[in-house]
């Protein structure tokens, strides 16, 4: 009797994606194998369910999977984010597993490292320099070009990342970043928390691309518009919607540059995420991650086949037979809710209204009351989800503004 | 009472599954679960909602003031959420109880729901709730109707961001090796209202 195959998957437990994995695994019926950096109260009793990996330490992740691998033989492993992305990589190659190459993965997840791989491969990038947050950010600021834009090398959500136009507010923004490294939970990464990506702010158009490698092949599944200009002082993301209304050449040079991006890094296998500017001078990347688009935003991708994004993912990891990568008919977005300010949350008014709008599907408030919301350039977390379908990219861009009008959050001072 | 004025929240679990969070109490006796248009005869919410053109309505679970709906159609519950809305609507403000209560089946029941109840509870008091009492968590067991077993999560459970990994991979796992008759799991639980969850969400 054969056995169901079985996929790892790396869940680490601040993550939106639990559920959306944990269903498309059980609607393709194979055995999943949850792992998490910290344990879950039943590991003892469903050991073969429920496994604590090391996530921060690839190597050793790899190792203790290995372990475990022996009482349960695994088929796939599948990270979900930047750093459970790494992870997979090692233990696909410990396990002789579908995954990228480890230092693929490694140059994805770090900023810096990315830029280098990049710009060496000639793919269009910003220019960048990197700085040490113990430095001198006077000097830093006589010598950079503005405007320009200040990252961290690994957060993400866009979470301090600041643009400067000039050497005073560069200065600012420096303090400010060096204060959100300093965090325990940040500073924890070690290096890569002790310094920061100064890069020439791009103009343009920006855009988020989904696609899926395919044996170093990238197959684009959506490219997202994002209406709201992203120009700074800082980068909250909001809406996404797609297809995207750029013409069809720029898209494909958009589509170019992602795969220029992919093959630069080393990446080969997997679902990757960019984030790419347009503007008179070509396609920009800005950034590529090897890994699915980030918080509940998934549920606004669904497929001819059926299947929604995780789905697709993990059917790829287990070398399923191939299915249609072409995504529905139907426009399609997602507002990623702006944290309203700072304070405690009370109360969100109007979620019924906000559905009630035509096109919407849902509204998903992810916040729970009693937490405290805590805006960019600092906090990491939208409140909420708002999603909607429709016939055209701008009337589901319009319900979305309409359905994000009739919310109001109520803060108490934290 | 007037429709306009009855508050309902949608919570979709997956692309099957649904859960209406309403403002007013459907039904006051426990759990009542639909497997079919049948059973749903004689309580107005679930002819209602079993009657909606196209849905692929397969079940029905209404307790207190949440109704979880359960489809096999690939109509998105975008379309499909505002008609099962509509159909609450409807059955609150009308006169009528929404729901039946249930009927004592005169055929022999493929499943004892009441020997498995017992044995559901026993393993919920012995072993998982022991379990997930270390993360500050709760099970409560709600109901078991033919073999499908209705649950609510509590304190750290309740919202956590990894409460799909406890029940899917620990809970229903439980359920499997010692109570094998158990047909289906059903999680009840608000979890909007969830105020101090375990694990919070809090990457992008």
């Amino acid at each position: 009797m054969t056995r169901p195959p079985r996929v790892l998957l790396l869940l680490p437990t601040t993550t939106y994606r639990t559920a959306a994995f944990v269903e498309a695994a059980r609607q393709l019926e194979v055995a999943l194998t949850v792992a998490s950096e910290l344990p879950s109260t039943f590991e003892q009793a469903q050991p073969d369910a429920l496994v604590t990996l090391d996530l921060a330490v690839p190597e050793h992740a790899a190792e203790q999977a290995a372990e475990f691998a022996r009482a349960h033989p695994l088929d796939a492993v599948v990270g979900v984010d930047d750093d459970t992305a790494v992870a997979a990589a090692a233990i696909a190659a410990r396990l002789g597993l579908r995954g990228n190459p480890v230092p693929a993965a490694l140059a994805a997840r770090d900023k810096h490292r990315q830029r280098v791989a990049l710009a060496g491969a000639g793919v269009p990038v910003p220019r960048f320099s990197l700085h040490s947050i113990d430095g001198d950010a006077a000097a830093v600021a006589r010598d950079v070009r503005y405007p320009c834009v200040l990252k961290p090398l690994r957060l993400s959500a866009s979470r301090g990342v600041m643009r400067a136009d000039d050497a005073d507010g560069f200065a600012t923004a420096f303090a400010r970043l060096r204060v959100i490294l300093s965090e325990p939970a940040v500073a924890r990464c070690g290096d890569p928390a002790r310094h920061i990506l100064v890069e020439e702010f791009i103009p343009g158009t920006e855009v988020a691309l989904e696609g899926l490698l395919v044996a170093g092949e990238l197959r684009v599944l959506a490219l997202f518009d994002k209406p709201d200009p992203l120009d700074g002082p800082f980068f909250e993301e909001t809406i996404y919607v797609t297809p995207s209304r750029l013409p069809d050449p720029a898209q494909r040079a958009l589509a170019g540059t992602a795969q220029a991006a992919a093959t630069a890094l080393g990446l080969i296998d997997g679902p990757v995420h960019a984030e790419l500017r347009f503007n008179e001078r070509g396609a920009w990347l800005i950034e590529l991650a090897a890994r699915p688009i980030g918080g509940r935003c998934s549920a606004a991708l669904r497929f001819e086949s059926g299947d929604g994004l995780e789905a697709i993912v993990l059917r790829h990891a287990l070398g399923m037979q191939p299915i249609s990568l072409r995504r529905e008919a139907a426009a399609s977005g997602v507002m990623m809710i702006p944290v309203p300010g700072s304070g405690v949350l009370q109360e969100v008014r109007g979620v019924e209204a906000a559905r009630a709008v035509p096109l919407v599907e849902d509204v998903t408030i992810t916040a729970h009351r009693g937490e405290r919301l805590v805006p960019l350039p600092e906090g990491a977390r939208y409140p909420g989800f708002i999603f909607a379908r429709g016939e055209t990219p701008e009337k589901v861009e319009a319900a979305l503004r309409e359905a994000h009008r009739r919310l109001s959050f109520l803060l108490a001072p934290s | 009472m007037n429709p306009a004025d009855i508050r309902i929240t949608a919570e979709p679990i997956d692309s099957e599954r649904c859960k209406f969070l309403v403002s007013e109490q459907l039904h006051a006796g426990g759990v009542r679960r639909f497997g079919s248009a049948e059973d749903a005869a004689g309580s107005p919410l679930a002819e209602a909602i079993f009657a909606i053109p196209g849905a692929g309505i397969v079940e029905l679970i209404v307790s207190s003031n949440l109704v979880t709906v359960v489809k096999r159609s690939p109509t998105p519950w975008t379309a499909l959420g505002k008609q099962v809305g509509a159909a609450i609507r409807a059955a609150v403000a009308s006169d009528a109880p929404s729901v039946a209560p249930r009927r004592e089946s005169g055929d022999a029941a493929p499943v004892d729901d009441d020997a498995l109840y017992e044995q559901v509870a026993q393993l919920f008091d012995q072993q998982v709730n022991p379990m997930v009492a270390r993360h500050g968590g709760s099970v409560e067991l709600i109901d078991v109707q033919d073999g499908v077993v209705m649950l609510r999560l509590g304190g750290g459970c309740q919202g956590c961001g990894m409460a799909d990994v406890t029940l899917r991979q620990g809970i229903e796992g439980m359920l499997r090796q010692h109570v094998p008759a158990v047909r289906g799991l059903v999680d009840v639980t608000d979890h909007t209202a969830g105020s101090n969850p375990y694990f919070a969400s809090a990457k992008k």
